[in-house]
This record gives structure tokens, C-alpha cells and sequence, in this order.
């Protein structure tokens, strides 16, 4: 093997995006009806919101950092787009934008100030911060419910539309992905990132600010989980009190998959995203394929587990490969 | 260092606040002592009680577990499955408990065999027990329990206004607090989450004893799993949802620090009740369920934030009086994330300093 080939083949992504080959190729030849490319659009409408939350995750999660507030950011934003609209007769985009920004970037900051400042966990100020914005959000949101109706028609172009047959949705994660991971792998806020992951004493000795790296990329993430709130609602047309509920472990997850461990230092956004679409797809194959819908979750749970697993074993190979490589004799 | 000024440690501070909440509460509202409330509250926080002991002995050895919500109703699913399938209520109160033991059971041997991080393991079999529990009973709950059994959710002990779910609430507070400040265990639980390392090296069995944790866990979600039966009176398998977190919370406000190393079982039964008896008051005096949720989130914060403010505060009233200016040392370690923490300024402030 030349040595560029073999170094792709050794990415963390490679095995992620096999086994996702391998399964749309195994659907599509079990089940005649997923070869039309519908199915394959469903997943990625289905997978755009989360992989676009798991490209700010990713960040957090390279520092061994976590932010589990970011379905509750998501689903305030969302409905407080989709109320402004129901009350004003409509709202224009940089409208929305400014909510989103605004929104997402205040709970960063608390987020970002209590970590990286105060230096608290991440896991239980995010927690907290997961309980303080839902409950503000369901305070506001009460029982009022958006509907489609009350949304102005940009709403549903974006959440319907397509650009080259690929949905909208997913060519906005998409292009966030690239972007993210352009950032961590060549830029030297992105390598910091990595530094600090690896060995969060020996990065701060050798000279990387690292409380202002980890507040940052809290308030990058929170800006991006108020900007998946309107992702949230292009995807819906409808907003309640619920918008959101429960997504921010399915962020986690599809980053794991992806191959941004929780013991940190590696991993990339686009990792996450074939992560994210690798989840979708495990739901849908088992569908297409005439699973019970009442096992579907389970199989999915059972192959997160073995990914987690899978991933730990390929890990303590590579170990144990550059081990091997610093003993031999020169 | 723990001389002086503030000897209130953490866990004693939401003792006194649990006492002065009972008071203030019963002299403000005529309904929240009767013993009607008090009984609702103890039959409405047994859950979280019963789950949240050994969730604490887990954080103490820095670890976790997502995965008991769904481990819970896996076994409340299990229990109506084999309710259903026997006919008898003890077959089925057993297969329930054997459910809950064998989710532990899993996790400790994912995170203990294969040495994966808890953290990410019980995200995944959040999502298979969860998916598990659709299996068991579709989407429909089973809800034909015999009255004798469901009975027991709200009825008092005779004489008394407390509920039966008391008794094991009584019982593994009594058990939990013995084992972790009582046995030689116990005492290893505190050594492991000071220093994994060092706590094999002095001839602990770390990776057993974590495993035994993690049934331990099970045990007490399958237990939990029967209570939530018994009180809702049905099997569905959408019970709970969000609990880990609840617990998690709770565990954390009772003084036990993420970090590992530092906790009390009385500062976890304190911050359970806090949270029970704050939450009624609050439905009484008229907030509704929203308000609750921020206060569940406010309590959290203030919980890690207030000790390590304290903490800073001590620590420089400290170097103004001991160290000549410049010589400051280190930079502060950064990145107490969810892998890993330095022992620095763990949060709780009772603890870290105990050898």
C-alpha cells in the first residue's frame, strides 16, 4: 500500500463510512422499493439536524467537554421563531437569525463562563442549563402550539426544498460539517482543540489558552444549537412546548459513531456527520427490511453499544501497533 | 485547611435548608405538613430515592449511569409481561428485579471488561433497554394488575400516613449509608475515586468492585421498576423518560462530587427530600409544573457554583497569607470534563481534603 492510501485507510472516518456503504448497498438489494433514492433522501432529511448540532458537539467533545443543553436551546428557538411569526403575521430571515444567534449564544456564554471559567464540569452545568432553558421554554410556550399556517412560505421552501436532488437540510449540515472540519484539522484554534484534548495540563503548559478556547467553542455550539433550532422548525412546520425533547443524547451518540471518542483528542465534524447519517440509516434499513417497528429502537441501541465497543478495540489495536513500533530495535 | 472560618460543609448546608423549607413551608401553607402531602411527596420522590444511592457510590468511583431510566422501565415492563404471561404477582415482582440486575449487569462488564468510558456505554443502553421496553409491550402498557398490588402504591401503613414505598426507601437508605461510611467497602469507594491507580496498586480490586457497583445499580432500578408499578398501577413502556438526569441532579446537589472521591448518603437523602418537599410548595402556592423544571435547573447550578466560588475565595485568602507574591504555581489544570478531573478543587468542599 502507497503511503497515502494506507494512511486514509487508517482514518477513524474509514470505518464509519464502510459500514454505512455496506448497509444502504445491503438494503437496497433486500428491498427493491429503497433503489428509487426516496429512501435514501428521507435519511438525510432525517439525519441534517443532528449532524449539524454534532458539528459544534464534536468540538466539546475533542476537549472531553459535553453540552446537553443544546435540545432545549434548539427547541426555544424554534418556537419562539414560529410565535413571533404567529403573532407579527410572518417574520423575515435575518429576524429569525438574530432569535437563533441571540439565543443560542446566551446559553453558550452561561455555559462557556461556568466551565471554562469557574472550571465546573461540563456534564453538570449542562444538565442544569438543560433544565433552566426547557423550563423557561415551556413557561413561554405553555400550551400554545405553532402551526404551519402561522409560518411565512420560506419556512416550508427550506424544510422541502432540494438543491440537486440532495435536501436542503442536509447540504446546510453538510456545508457546516466541511466547514467545522476544515477549522479543526488547519486551523491553530482547531489543532488547540485536539492539544487540550489529548492532555488538558500539558496543552495549558505548553501555552494554549485553554479556559478561552473551551469558552469559545461553549458559545460556537450554543449559536449552533439555536441555529438548529431553525432547522428544527424547516424540518417541522410546527412548534410546541416538546420541540426538540430528548436529542441531545442522539447528538452524542452519532458523534461516538462517528469516531469523536468521549475520552477526547480525535475525531472530526464530518466524522459526526456520517455518524448522524449512519444512525438514520440503521432505523430505515431495519424498516425497509420489515423489522417490527417495536424492535427498531432496540437494534439501534444494540448497535450503538457495539460501536462504542468496536471503536474501543480498534483503538487499543492502534495502542498497542504504535507500541510495538517505539520498542522495535532502530 | 479546612481550619476556621466556614466549617458548614455542603452537605450539612442543605440539611439545615431541608429543615428550614419544612418549616416555612408548614407555616405558610396549612396543607403542605398534613400527612395526605407528606405521603404523596415520599410516594412521588422514591424513585428517584431509591436510585439515586447508588448512583452516589457510583459517581464517588467516577463513574456513571444514563441508563437507568430505561433500565427502570425495563423492568416494569418485564414485570407486566410476566404478569401477564403467569398470572402470578410474585413471579412477575421477581422477573422484574432479575431485569434490572441483568441491565447492570451489562453495563458493568462493558465498562469494566472492555475498559469503555461509562459515560458513552450507557448512552447506548439508554437506547437499547429503551428500545427494549417497545419490544416487551408494543405500544400498548398492560394494566390489569391485581388491586391488591396497585393498592399498595397510595394506601398508608396501617396507623400511619406513610406510604408502603417507604419501606424500601427506609430500608437502602439504612443499608447505603452503613456500606459506604460503615464497611471497609465503602472506605475503597472513597480510595478509588481519589486515584484509581493508586486505590489497585494498594490492593483494591478496582474493576470488581465497579462492577458490583453496576449491578448494585440494577438492582436498585429493578427495585425502583417495581415501586413505579405499583404507583402508576400500569407497565408502559414511555415511563420515566428523563429520569437519569433527575437522578442525576439530586445526587449531584447532595453533595457528591462529579469529580469522584467526596459524598454522603445524608447529603443524598437531603437533597432527594429538598427536591420532593420544594416542589410540592411550590405546586401549592400555585407555580406551575414549568416553574418547578427551572427550579430543578437553578438548584443544580447553584449547587456546583456556590462551593467552587467558596473554594476560590478560601484559596486566595489563603495564598494572600501563606505565599510571598510570584510564586504562584501552575497554571490551573483545565478540562474537568466528563472523562476525566483533577483532584483540584473537586466541588464539595467537605471532602477533598479528608486522606
Amino acid at each position: 500500500m502507497s503511503g497515502g492510501l494506507s494512511r486514509v485507510a487508517r482514518l477513524r472516518e474509514v470505518p464509519v463510512l464502510s459500514a454505512l456503504i455496506v448497509l444502504l448497498l445491503l438494503t437496497a438489494i433486500l428491498n427493491p422499493a429503497f433503489r428509487g433514492g426516496e429512501g435514501l433522501k428521507a435519511i438525510l432529511i432525517e439525519s441534517a439536524l443532528i449532524a449539524f448540532l454534532a458539528a459544534g458537539q464534536a468540538n466539546l467533545i475533542i476537549m472531553r467537554h459535553i453540552d446537553l443543553s443544546v435540545s432545549s436551546t434548539a427547541g426555544l428557538v424554534s418556537f419562539l421563531i414560529g410565535n413571533t411569526s404567529m403573532n407579527n403575521m410572518g417574520i423575515s430571515v435575518p429576524q429569525s437569525l438574530m432569535i437563533a444567534v441571540a439565543v443560542g449564544a446566551a446559553v453558550g456564554i452561561v455555559n462557556g463562563a461556568l466551565v471554562a471559567y469557574l472550571k465546573l464540569p461540563s456534564l453538570v452545568v449542562t444538565i442544569g442549563t438543560l433544565y433552566l432553558v426547557r423550563g423557561i421554554f415551556n413557561y413561554l410556550a405553555g400550551g400554545v402550539t405553532v402551526t404551519a399556517d402561522a409560518l411565512p412560505g420560506w419556512v416550508a421552501a427550506i424544510g422541502s426544498g432540494s438543491i440537486l436532488g440532495v435536501p436542503d437540510l442536509f447540504v446546510i449540515a453538510l456545508i457546516l460539517c466541511v466547514l467545522m472540519t476544515i477549522v479543526q484539522t488547519s486551523t491553530r484554534w482547531g489543532r488547540d482543540l485536539y492539544a487540550i484534548g489529548s492532555n488538558p495540563p500539558a496543552a495549558a503548559r505548553v501555552g494554549i489558552p485553554v479556559a478561552h478556547r473551551e469558552f469559545a467553542a461553549f458559545v460556537l455550539n450554543g449559536i449552533i444549537a439555536g441555529l438548529a433550532g431553525m432547522l428544527l422548525l424547516f424540518r417541522f412546520s410546527f412548534a410546541d412546548a416538546t420541540a426538540g425533547l430528548g436529542i441531545e443524547l442522539y447528538v452524542v451518540a452519532a458523534c461516538v459513531i462517528g469516531g469523536v471518542a468521549i475520552a477526547g483528542g480525535v475525531g472530526t465534524a464530518m466524522g459526526a456527520l456520517i455518524g448522524a447519517v449512519l444512525l438514520q440509516a440503521i432505523t430505515f434499513a431495519l424498516g425497509a427490511l420489515g423489522v417490527s417497528q417495536f424492535w427498531q429502537q432496540a437494534v439501534a441501541g444494540a448497535l450503538l453499544v457495539l460501536a462504542i465497543a468496536f471503536d474501543r478495540i480498534v483503538a487499543l489495536r492502534s495502542t498497542q501497533r504504535i507500541n510495538r513500533l517505539a520498542e522495535a530495535p532502530v | 485547611m479546612s481550619r476556621g472560618a466556614f466549617r458548614l460543609s455542603w452537605d450539612k448546608s442543605i440539611l439545615l435548608l431541608l429543615i428550614l423549607l419544612v418549616l416555612f413551608g408548614g407555616m405558610n401553607n396549612e396543607y403542605f405538613a398534613t400527612g395526605d402531602n407528606v405521603n404523596f411527596i415520599l410516594g412521588d420522590i422514591s424513585e428517584i430515592m431509591l436510585i439515586a444511592f447508588p448512583m452516589a457510590l457510583l459517581i464517588i468511583v467516577k463513574e456513571i449511569d444514563l441508563s437507568v431510566a430505561s433500565s427502570l422501565t425495563l423492568a416494569s415492563a418485564l414485570c407486566g409481561v410476566t404478569w401477564q404471561a403467569t398470572g402470578s404477582i410474585w413471579v412477575a415482582v421477581l422477573a422484574g428485579i432479575m431485569t434490572g440486575v441483568a441491565c447492570g449487569l451489562l453495563n458493568g462488564l462493558l465498562v469494566t471488561r472492555l475498559g469503555l468510558s461509562s459515560l458513552a456505554v450507557t448512552i447506548g443502553t439508554l437506547a437499547l433497554y429503551r428500545g427494549l421496553c417497545y419490544v416487551a409491550l408494543g405500544d400498548t402498557p398492560i394494566a390489569d394488575f391485581p388491586t391488591e398490588f396497585t393498592d399498595l402504591g397510595y394506601t398508608p401503613i396501617a396507623g400511619t400516613f406513610l406510604p408502603w414505598v417507604v419501606v424500601p426507601m427506609v430500608v437502602a437508605g439504612i443499608v447505603f449509608w452503613y456500606v459506604l461510611h460503615g464497611t471497609r467497602f465503602g472506605r475503597w469507594l472513597f480510595a478509588i475515586g481519589q486515584g484509581d491507580e493508586a486505590a489497585e496498586f494498594s490492593g483494591i480490586p478496582v474493576l470488581r468492585v465497579k462492577l458490583w457497583l453496576f449491578i448494585l445499580t440494577g438492582l436498585m432500578c429493578g427495585i425502583a421498576g417495581i415501586g413505579y408499578t405499583v404507583r402508576f398501577a400500569s407497565s408502559s413502556p414511555d415511563g420515566a423518560l428523563g429520569f437519569e438526569l433527575l437522578v442525576i441532579a439530586a445526587v449531584l446537589f447532595g453533595g457528591v462530587a462529579i469529580a469522584g472521591g467526596v459524598g454522603t448518603i445524608w447529603g443524598v437523602i437531603a437533597a432527594v427530600l429538598i427536591w420532593g418537599f420544594s416542589q410540592s410548595y411550590l405546586q401549592l402556592i400555585g407555580w406551575d409544573a414549568n416553574a418547578l423544571v427551572i427550579v430543578s435547573g437553578v438548584l443544580l447550578l447553584l449547587s456546583v457554583t456556590i462551593p467552587r466560588l467558596l473554594g476560590a475565595l478560601r484559596e486566595s485568602v489563603a495564598q494572600r497569607t501563606f505565599r510571598p507574591k510570584g510564586t504562584e504555581g501552575a497554571p490551573p489544570p483545565p478540562g474537568e470534563g466528563v472523562a476525566e478531573h483533577s483532584p483540584a478543587g473537586a466541588g464539595h468542599d467537605q471532602g477533598s481534603h479528608r486522606g
